[in-house]
């Protein structure tokens, strides 16, 4: 059922103008937090308030602005894009906090966190777009708000890979414009709504030439190999910045962005007659392994956990392309089954960076009895990327399996289980290193992260956990991913 | 009121005619040039309003000057293509409030000379408006001249060497466009006998047996002499120059106005031919297409590495004109449209940005992105519309220049040229990372001089009309569906005779 509502706009305009307040008043440090935690939170209010109405299968629409009949923007709050921005604003407000706590006395705090704020308005619009046009308007705006974080430093190095970032990710976007154009004259709608909106009738290369385009252009933010040069780069940027990168907003858009390609563009039932989907999946499959792989050797604490991302974002795309149910709930859960433990460990990397300045993994022994707390989460995510049963990434990969054996493809089970065996061989080594090496120094003293780094630490890891436990996790409940998996497969 | 024809005349008329009288009015006082320039832009203005309710009602007329009736005399004939005189008259008098003080601010301008930079400017804007509404090939030539004329003394106008240069190439490039169309004119006279379009179009049907390789030749050249004057690739030498270094609210005219006559003519040759049926235009389309993909990927490229933020523009000029060749190339409903009124969008953006421009040369007296950065901190306003400007001729929505250049794809693709819709967006992307320089420049990069920081906003007649036009900008976007219905009957009575 459709109910025409404003709230699917509100929701990216209302942090849009907390941003610019940020701008305006961001030399003012009151002011500054303020509205930065305003936009944050007031999001999550707008967003949260629209869950009780999506599970009971309502879905928000707002028609904004049209330009000619069929091109507009558009905002459309579905099950889907519901579940995304959930995790998304959760995920937000944590991360400002913390970033609260750590940039405390940098440079540029006012263009940092003025930024920053926009970035959530424009998550949130990705997540609620109607049509490929205003998702490619959102996808866009998302490249240029995340470019001056990644670039905060201002050395040579930062814009260096700043530059990198932007050449990949606009190149990316044209190609969704293109993509957008061709589905636009074929199928002469570019709406998000319905479970596809190609047909056999558009002809073979037609229909390549959409899919090669929309996964190369979500593909490039998805960091799928040999696209991910951008993101271990992008490490450069302060450690909020790279957690908002690698587990809220712009890997996840690119993951976002395919996940509609494949269920609201094309839709299952065409994608499964096309066969387009196993070249992907076995892409998807390649850059899991090989990143992994990657993953092993690198001793700074986060180049490896860069390529870790890359490596569990392929899981979504692999999971997508598998076109069951079944797999199609593991892809849309594990947006945020990936997203707790990833920047859990993130937050965690940050928190002993700057408590320590320690950024390498093997000046990190005995820093498990320094600061207990922090490194017990970091334990918790690890687990949970191994797939540890009571963790999110469990639930992954359980249905992960479950929807590979129903589609026949068994080898995509080993795949998760090679998988499985490498992330416990990196992720081990380093809680064995905290908490079981003995450390360089003589005494040691608890020195725990300031609370507000802390403290989302904590709450992200409390998240890894109810999402492995409970079915109910407040504000992004599994239903929603259940309701989605029903509307893609019509049932 | 709209139905009183002599709207017509007065539109043409009062322009030119002011350009005569401002030096004179302004013997006493020259501070008076302005302003009296600027009435009689508003006069045209509401005159130029009145057409376009007209042409809107009741679709295009036309009016015999003297009342002598066509064939045989003089016809100005107003259809939805020349609706873009609009954009001349808003263009036009923003850049006369913006001259008020930069031309007192221009050190190489002497002071007494100050009337006379406004009646050229006005002789400009009369012969483009005059251009854009004549019914009548030689005519045509004529208000050709008029703007091209006193547009080379536009570049000059600073009396600058480098100016004086620049104006040079423009005028030996633009004598030679301006010889090609007289030639074809003549040519088109002496195989139907007749200068008024209308009626050449119905003659040139019934002698197209015989006539066909002069009709070719008549074709040709004036293709070419239309192309140099919208700077299409290869003929468009003279542009970064002239308009990089003429007064910055010049700039805008001759980016956002003057180049655009080119494109008016060529829609006035399309209506010619495709109206006669006597040719086979696809080799035509072919090769514009092609010129305006190179003019597209050619004028991008050449922008991302100025420093010069004025060259800059009019590289981006270039590029965009390619977008419009390129839609008229696909011959299309959908990308004609598109072109059509990008014509007049790019107008709005393109004179947004040189005025921008010529706002932070006013104050700081620096004119590229290295000594300017940091400016936009110094001068939020101008630095905001500028970016507005920016965004708005990449092409994103729900700007001006979105809608024009989706309608212009859709072309490529319908018309099952794809690569073209490529060289089009990507040729956006190219555009991107320049302006992406600019803004970074202006915002975030630490300042080389540190007096950047400490200028003020531009004075208010300067102000007014940037923030005026960059919110154009916008509203052209939100609300672009008025001016692609609006030229649509236009694109189809063009293109109705290739049975499409």
């Amino acid at each position: 059922m459709e109910v025409v509502d404003i709230r699917p706009v509100l929701a990216p305009a209302i942090s849009l103008v907390c941003a610019g307040l940020v701008f305006l008043q961001g030399s003012n440090a009151f002011w500054r937090r303020f509205w930065s935690l305003s936009a944050a939170l007031v999001k999550l209010v707008v967003v949260l308030s629209m869950l009780p109405g999506s599970l009971q299968g309502i879905v928000y629409v707002y028609d904004f602005v049209e330009f000619t009949p069929g091109i507009g923007l558009a905002f459309r709050a579905d099950a889907l894009g519901m579940f995304f921005a959930a995790v998304s604003s959760t995920l937000w407000l944590l991360t400002t906090i913390y970033a609260i706590g750590y940039m405390k006395g940098a440079e540029h705090r006012v263009r940092f966190f003025g930024f920053f704020a926009l970035c959530v308005s424009t998550t949130v619009g990705i997540a609620f777009a109607e049509n490929l046009l205003t998702l490619f308007l959102f996808y866009e705006m998302l490249t240029i708000c995340t470019y001056p974080l990644v670039i905060h430093d201002e050395t040579p190095e930062a814009l260096r890979a700043g530059r990198k970032y932007l050449i990949y990710t606009l190149t990316g976007g044209a190609f969704v414009l293109v993509a957008s154009v061709i589905v636009f004259d074929a199928s002469g709608t570019l709406s998000l709504g319905q479970p596809g909106i190609l047909t056999q009738e558009m002809g073979m290369g037609t229909l390549t030439v959409i899919f090669l385009m929309l996964t190369v252009g979500f593909g490039v933010k998805a960091a799928i190999m040999p696209l991910q040069g951008w993101l271990p780069t992008a490490m450069v940027a302060p450690t909020p910045v790279s957690a908002l990168l690698h587990a809220v907003a712009v890997v996840k858009a690119g993951v976002f962005g395919i996940l509609r390609t494949i269920y609201n563009v094309f839709g299952v039932d065409l994608l499964a007659e096309l066969g387009f989907t196993m070249p992907l999946a076995w892409l998807a499959s390649f850059t899991i392994i090989t990143a992994s792989v990657i993953a092993l050797f690198q001793d700074n604490f986060k180049r490896r956990l860069a390529y870790s991302t890359i490596s569990q974002l392929s899981y979504i795309v692999l999971a997508a392309s598998i076109l069951t149910p079944f797999a199609a709930t593991a892809a849309i859960a594990h947006i945020a089954n990936q997203a707790f433990p990833k920047i859990t460990m993130f937050f965690a990397a940050g928190a002993i960076a700057k408590k320590t300045g320690k950024k390498n993994i093997r000046e990190l022994a005995g820093i498990g009895y320094k600061m207990p707390w922090t490194m017990g989460a970091f334990t918790v995510a690890s687990l949970s990327f191994i797939g540890v049963p009571l963790t999110a990434g469990f639930i992954t990969k359980w249905y992960m399996s479950l929807g590979a054996l129903d589609a026949g493809e068994w080898w995509f089970v080993v795949v998760t289980a090679v998988s499985s065996i490498l992330n416990a061989a990196y992720w081990l080594p380093i809680v064995y290193i905290a908490f079981f090496k003995a450390p360089p120094g003589t005494v040691m003293h608890v020195e725990e992260a300031s609370p507000t780094l802390l403290v989302p630490i904590l709450v992200c890891a409390v998240y890894v956990i109810l999402l492995g436990a409970t079915v109910e996790v407040p504000g992004m409940p599994f239903s929603l991913a259940e309701a989605a998996v029903n509307f893609v497969f019509g049932m | 009121m709209i139905e009183w024809p002599h709207w017509m005349a007065i539109v043409v008329l009062a322009p030119l005619s002011g350009a005569v009288l401002t030096p004179i009015v302004s013997l006493r006082d020259r501070r008076i040039a302005p302003w009296f320039a600027l009435a009689t832009m508003t006069v045209t203005s509401v005159a130029a309003l009145f057409l376009i309710m007209r042409v809107a009602q009741e679709g295009p007329f036309s009016y015999p000057l003297g009342a002598w009736t066509p064939p045989y005399g003089i016809e100005l004939r107003f259809d939805e293509f020349s609706a873009a005189i609009s954009v001349v008259c808003l263009v036009g008098s923003l850049a006369i409030l913006c001259s008020v003080r930069y031309t007192e601010w221009l050190r190489e301008l002497a002071k007494p000379r100050i009337p006379y930079y406004y009646a050229l400017m006005l002789l400009n804007l009369g012969g483009m408006i005059g251009f854009m509404i004549t019914g009548d090939l030689f005519n045509l030539f004529v208000f050709l001249e008029i703007l091209s004329l006193s547009g080379y003394a536009l570049v000059a106008v600073s009396g600058e060497r480098t100016a004086e240069m620049a104006a040079f190439k423009y005028l030996l490039m633009g004598a030679i466009s301006s010889l090609l169309v007289l030639f074809s004119v003549g040519i088109i006279f002496g195989i139907t006998g007749s200068l008024n379009m209308v009626d050449v179009t119905t003659r040139l049907a019934s002698v197209a047996a015989d006539a066909t390789m002069p009709a070719v030749l008549a074709l040709g050249a004036l293709t070419i002499g239309f192309m140099v004057k919208a700077a299409i690739f290869p003929v468009h030498v003279w542009l970064p120059d002239a308009h990089a270094i003429a007064p910055s609210p010049i700039s805008a005219v001759l980016s956002g106005l003057v180049v655009k006559v080119g494109i008016i003519g060529m829609l006035r040759v399309y209506q010619i031919y495709y109206g006669s049926g006597i040719l086979d235009l696809t080799v035509l389309n072919q090769v514009l297409l092609w010129l305006g993909a190179i003019s597209i990927v050619m004028g991008a490229f050449f922008a991302i590495f100025q420093d010069d933020i004025k060259l800059m523009l009019a590289y981006s000029t270039i590029s965009n004109i390619g977008y419009i060749v390129m839609g008229l190339g696909l011959s299309t409903n959908l990308s004609v449209i598109g072109g059509a009124v990008h014509v007049f969008n790019h107008a709005l953006i393109k004179a947004t940005l040189f005025l921008a421009a010529g706002a932070f040369i006013y104050r700081t007296g620096y004119r590229t992105l290295t000594d300017l950065r940091g400016i936009g901190r110094a001068m939020p306003l101008t630095s905001i519309a500028l970016s507005i400007g920016a965004v708005s001729i990449v092409g994103i929505p729900p700007t001006a220049g979105f809608l024009c250049k989706w309608y212009i794809a859709l072309g490529a693709f319908e018309a099952d040229q794809p690569m073209f819709g490529f060289a089009l967006i990507f040729g956006a992307l190219f555009i991107f990372i320049y302006y992406i320089r600019m803004v970074n420049a202006f915002y975030f990069q630490e300042p080389i001089h540190k007096e950047v920081l400490r200028v003020e906003e531009a004075p208010l007649t300067m102000l007014g009309p940037i923030l005026l036009l960059a919110a154009l900008c916008l509203i052209m976007g939100i609300l672009g569906r008025i001016p692609l219905t609006f030229i649509e009957p236009a694109a189809l009575r063009m293109l109705a005779p290739l049975g499409g």
